[in-house]
């Protein structure tokens, strides 16, 4: 299993180089459309083809992966902090409050949050750049996906609040705040990664799944999303197999992420 | 016995939600720079005693009531704030179970770190200082490689050391420790009695030492209580008690054990 | 091995199977949804529709290939002058399917029931011409008159959606004077259509129509499916392809898609003109000036849209009248050409100058502006983002924001908080008056700038005038002319730019015969009694 491990590790550092250098790499702007040649098979100046306008697909797959793979991680940590926090507190501080915090965690995982989310989206301004767009989608994911990463978070705060150490660090003068700070927290350390890790490849999908509705990144902004888009429809998957390198490297980031991951979460 | 020269005078009573009566109007005073043993079968209510002269039970969904008076003040009408500032600095407990008393996740030295900081505001070099002398009072060692490990890297009797170590990091003026050698094997609980003994004298520290095995507490303790059902029956010099229990719950403490109650005694003055 | 033998006896049962579940012939197509009625009176979705023009019989019927009116069950009609009173003279020794005489009392039923308010027909709601009861005269039992309050333009054209119900018929609205009437219906599966054994229309050699003995259609919400069924043979028709499944059709059976040219359908760009909208005062001042929105007009590329967008499968836009509609279309008029020179030329006639790259206005605000579309239009989503890039070429930042429908109705309808909206227009009739509720100022659908109380433009108050006058107009020329110059105004102006007509894209099997696939609905079907089977479905 380990050299599985290590060459997942590799393959991941390999495709944010790619990302890092995006600019460098990519043959062609990514929004720049070659009216002539729309939905053209790979050739030596597209090495991926090119999309319905006429976009080099290589250099769109270098930006998309570079944005859904900086973004998603940064949701993630937003979610994975309003869990820490929410979940954190409510756990800790107990009784009527953790009652509260937790009846209203639930109705927020009952809401139609993907709803939510595109009603959100559609009150946000209209003149926004792409970039800030995409940012504020991710973000928003980030807002919203705390809430079962919280009951989680809480839980364990629970059982952590009632450990014989906390007690212990009580007796010794603690004060809440030290107590949570000092004892709880690094406790909750590898939930809170575990969240952390599990969040960014469902936030990846989710914002794929905005693409597929077409309320993802703007355009011409690529994003995994928007080009997972181009596989939707009978007509188009038939007619050029390279549309599905997004897919293929969708997949393979998805399950290297779950591979190290996995292993994180064994005992060392 | 004058009032004003005890370190404790407690008188308490306590219940838990689902169990009330734990604690029924408990009496016990102990002085400065004096060993008490408590000894009680299992469930009669010590742990909760410990907790309640901390005025930590609240933690636990339980409440007392009844007046503990140490060191002049009353504790029991003392804010929690101030209760924060006495926990660990006037006062150190040290937990039943040794291992789930240490934090998991960090390193020893980071507990001991963390345990000093609650209450001293000092340099680097202080605090060093002082944690390398509690683990030498505990004796314990004192280089980094042994602050770097964790609760699971140590075995029990060490990791109740390093608990004792905490408590007594401060020099608190009594040290509550609820039965610091039931984990232990026999080497090993006579080695931390006699760090019982030697804090007590190095240090002046008063100690209330809880168990339920009467033996290892007598030899160290100048005056033993016996609690029965949430209530002190008796509370006299060691040897007093072995020679003269006076309380059937004492006799019958005294017939149980399995060498005679004046080799004990002759062992006890002896340890001290 | 026994696979395959298996494989091909099971064909084999469910070929004998279906030869004798059949013994004429059967056409066989699909529905996109359930049909919501059987009420002729009372359809406004596209299945019910489709329901209907299968079994209505109509008074007159509108040749969806010539686009001029023919007789069906009357066999003249005349327009009284004040454009009030329209008399048609029916056809006689006409029954309905189920056996019932057909006379001029039953014209009479139907225009009653279709005018009762409490029914609220949507076909009665383009007769709706004023205030006032539309009365009916029954003058012999082959004549009627019908009276209408206030005239109507174009009165004759609006028979066409009328299906004529019997009064007398106990079974109602299922005794019909179409080609077919409603055999079974299983609801989320298919209807069966049999041949209406009363059918009065007769081909030139005296052979009773329609060729086809029945109609299956199945409802299949899923387009892909539907493709692949008529690829497999398993169906005959589909009314409506978009570029995309066209091209996969002609990939594999290139003799079955049919291109008919420009429809109706138009797909348009608009600012948002309204005076109290929530937007910086320099950007309504960009939006209001015809040069502004001339020149985004001539900075789109029209020919990169249809070529690259639709595949070649629509046509540069010119106007509110698609090309496909013969006699309205001003032939005048040609798409604007793509020519950012000239665009650049009516930018500075406002004082806008490209400055770093960045097109500024007389007060130095950068050019920038969002368009909204719908999400999950691909079309309008790629055509936004190649006016994007076009846009791009003369310094304009476009910001291209699709929004859930009801977000950007509540935007484009309600609030008014938008810049430029892409959407698409579905003309149905070929008739001006069908779009006064488009161009009157006055009007909901006003979309640039919904109800005005006052015409806030001159042009707009011209175009007013000319589509009332049109409106109240009965000779056909003068109507003409009227709208030909709203066609004009609208072209000078550019409310709406139009960029594409999308073409009228079909399929059909070669074993239909007699088909000729036209850009008005139904497509494929518009000649239904006069289509026939040849050999079975399959060819390979
Ligand atoms: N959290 C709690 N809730 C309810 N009852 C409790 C709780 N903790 C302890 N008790 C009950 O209170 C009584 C006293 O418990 P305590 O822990 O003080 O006994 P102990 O004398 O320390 O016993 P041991 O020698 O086994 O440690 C017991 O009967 C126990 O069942
Ligand atoms: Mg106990």
């Amino acid at each position: 299993m380990k050299w599985v491990r290590r060459a997942a590790i590799i393959f991941l550092l390999a495709v944010a180089l790619a990302c890092v250098f995006a600019e460098r790499l990519a043959p062609a702007d990514y929004a720049h459309q070659f009216r002539d040649i729309p939905d053209a098979p790979a050739s030596a100046a597209h090495w991926l083809g090119t999309d319905d306008l006429g976009r080099d697909r290589f250099s769109r797959v270098l930006h998309g992966t570079r944005i859904s793979l900086l973004l998603a991680p940064a949701a993630a940590l937003i979610a994975s902090f309003l869990a820490a926090v929410v979940g954190g507190t409510a756990g800790f501080v107990g009784g009527a409050l953790e009652r509260a915090v937790m009846s209203g965690t639930d109705l927020f995982l009952s809401l139609p949050w993907f709803f939510l989310l595109i009603t959100v989206r559609a009150l946000m301004p209209l003149n926004v750049s792409p970039i800030t767009s995409v940012i504020i989608t991710f973000a928003l994911l980030g807002c919203l996906g705390w809430a079962a990463a919280a009951r989680v978070v809480c839980a364990d705060a629970r059982s952590l609040k009632n450990s014989d150490f906390a007690l212990q660090a009580r007796a010794s003068g603690s004060s809440g705040y030290r107590l949570l700070r000092h004892h709880l927290l690094p406790n909750l350390r590898p939930v809170l990664y575990a969240q952390f890790w599990i969040s960014i490849p469902v936030f990846i999908l989710t914002e794929a799944n905005l693409g597929i509705l077409g309320l993802g990144v703007s355009e011409p902004l690529p994003s995994w999303g928007s080009l997972l888009r181009e596989l939707e429809g009978y007509s188009s998957v038939t007619s050029n197999a390279w549309q599905f390198a997004p897919l293929l490297l969708f997949i393979s980031v998805v399950s290297c992420f779950h591979l190290v991951v996995l292993d994180r979460e064994l005992p060392a | 016995m004058d009032t004003t020269d005890l370190l404790l005078k407690l008188r308490l009573s306590a219940g838990y939600p689902g169990k009330p009566g734990v604690l029924q109007h408990l009496a016990l005073d102990i002085n400065p720079g004096e060993i008490v043993g408590l000894v009680g079968q299992s469930g009669c209510g010590k742990s909760t005693l410990a907790l309640a002269i901390l005025k930590l039970l609240y933690l636990k969904g339980a409440s007392a009531e009844g007046y503990v008076h140490f060191n002049g003040r009353d504790l029991m009408v003392l804010k929690e704030r101030e209760m924060r500032k006495l926990r660990g600095k006037e006062i150190g407990l040290v937990l039943q179970s040794p291992i789930s008393s240490l934090n998991p996740a960090l390193k020893i030295g980071t507990q001991l770190k963390e345990a000093w900081k609650v209450h001293a505001r000092g340099t680097r070099d202080e605090r060093q200082q002082a944690i390398a002398e509690a683990m030498r009072n505990v004796s314990l060692p004192e280089e980094k490689d042994f602050l770097k490990r964790r609760p699971s890297q140590l075995s029990v009797g060490q990791a109740q050391r390093v608990l004792i170590a905490m408590a007594i990091l401060h020099r608190p003026l009594l040290l509550i420790a609820d039965e610091p050698t039931s984990a232990l094997d026999l080497i090993t609980q006579s080695e931390i009695l006699k760090l019982f003994v030697s804090l007590n004298r190095n240090l002046g520290m008063s100690i209330l030492y809880i168990s339920h095995d009467l033996l290892s507490l007598a030899t160290i303790s100048q005056r033993v209580a016996v609690m029965d059902r949430g209530t002190i029956v008796e509370c006299r010099a060691t040897e007093e008690i072995f020679r003269t229990p006076s309380h059937p719950y004492t006799r019958q403490l005294v017939r149980a054990l399995p060498v005679a109650p004046q080799t004990v005694a002759a062992a006890a003055r002896a340890a001290l | 091995m026994s696979k395959r033998w298996f494989a091909s006896l099971f064909v084999m049962v469910l070929t004998l199977g279906s030869a004798t579940a059949q013994s004429g012939t059967e056409l066989r197509f699909c529905l996109w949804s359930e049909p919501k009625t059987f009420n002729p009176l009372l359809v406004q979705d596209d299945s019910s529709e489709t329901v209907r023009y299968l079994t209505g019989g109509v008074l007159v019927r509108l040749n969806r290939q010539t686009q001029q009116l023919e007789p069906e069950l009357a066999t003249a009609w005349k327009t009284s002058r004040d454009g009030r009173t329209i008399t048609f003279a029916l056809r006689q020794n006409v029954k309905f399917s189920d056996g019932t005489a057909f006379s001029a009392e039953d014209v009479a039923h139907t225009i009653q029931q279709m005018m009762d308010p409490n029914l609220h027909s949507p076909t009665g709601d383009s007769f709706r011409s004023g205030e006032g009861k539309v009365e009916t005269k029954v003058l012999w039992a082959d004549k009627i008159a019908i009276l209408f309050p206030a005239p109507i333009a174009g009165l004759d054209k609006l028979f066409d959606q009328v299906a004529i119900m019997s009064a007398k018929s106990p079974k109602k609205e299922r005794a019909v004077l179409g080609p077919y009437y409603v055999a079974e219906y299983k609801a989320g599966s298919h209807l069966n259509l049999e041949r209406n054994p009363n059918y009065w229309k007769h081909d030139s050699s005296g052979h009773q129509l329609p060729y086809i003995d029945s109609v299956r259609l199945d409802i299949q919400q899923n387009r892909d499916i539907e493709i692949l069924r008529l690829l497999r043979g398993e169906i005959h028709l589909v009314n409506s392809l978009n570029a995309e499944y066209f091209d996969k059709v002609i990939a594999e059976k290139p003799a079955l898609v049919h291109d008919a040219g420009p429809s109706m359908d138009s797909e348009q760009i608009w600012f948002n003109q309204v005076a109290s909208a929530p937007l910086p005062a320099y950007k309504k001042a960009w939006f209001g000036s015809t040069n502004f929105r001339r020149a985004i007009s001539e900075s789109i590329n029209r020919e990169d849209l249809s070529r690259v967008v639709f595949r070649g499968h629509a046509r540069p836009a010119t106007g509110p009248v698609s090309p496909g509609n013969q006699f309205w279309f001003n032939t005048r008029l040609q798409p604007h050409p793509f020519d950012q020179k000239a665009a650049m030329k009516r930018l500075e006639q406002d004082g806008f100058r490209v400055q770093n790259g960045a097109l500024r206005d007389k007060d130095g605000n950068a050019v920038e502006f969002s368009v909204v579309t719908n999400a999950g239009n691909r079309y309008r989503e790629r055509m936004a983002t190649m006016i994007q890039q076009d846009l791009a070429g003369i310094g304009i930042k476009l910001h291209v924001v699709t929004l859930d429908f009801p977000s950007l109705i509540e935007r484009i309808a309600r609030t008014f908080n938008y810049e430029a909206c892409l959407l698409g227009a579905v003309n149905i009739g070929l008739d001006p008056s069908e779009q006064m509720n488009i161009w009157l100022s006055s009007a909901e659908n006003h979309q640039w700038n919904p109800g005005q109380k006052a015409p806030e433009t001159a042009w707009e108050a011209e175009i007013d005038r000319l589509m009332r006058a049109q409106a109240s107009e009965l000779n056909e020329k003068k109507r003409k002319e009227y709208f030909d110059r709203v066609q004009e105004i609208a072209w000078e102006q550019e409310p709406f730019i139009y960029l594409v007509n999308r073409n009228a894209l079909s399929a059909i099997s070669t074993s239909v015969q007699n088909a000729h696939p036209v850009v008005l609905r139904p497509q494929v079907f518009w000649n239904i009694d006069r289509l026939s089977l040849g050999s079975e479905v399959a060819q390979k």
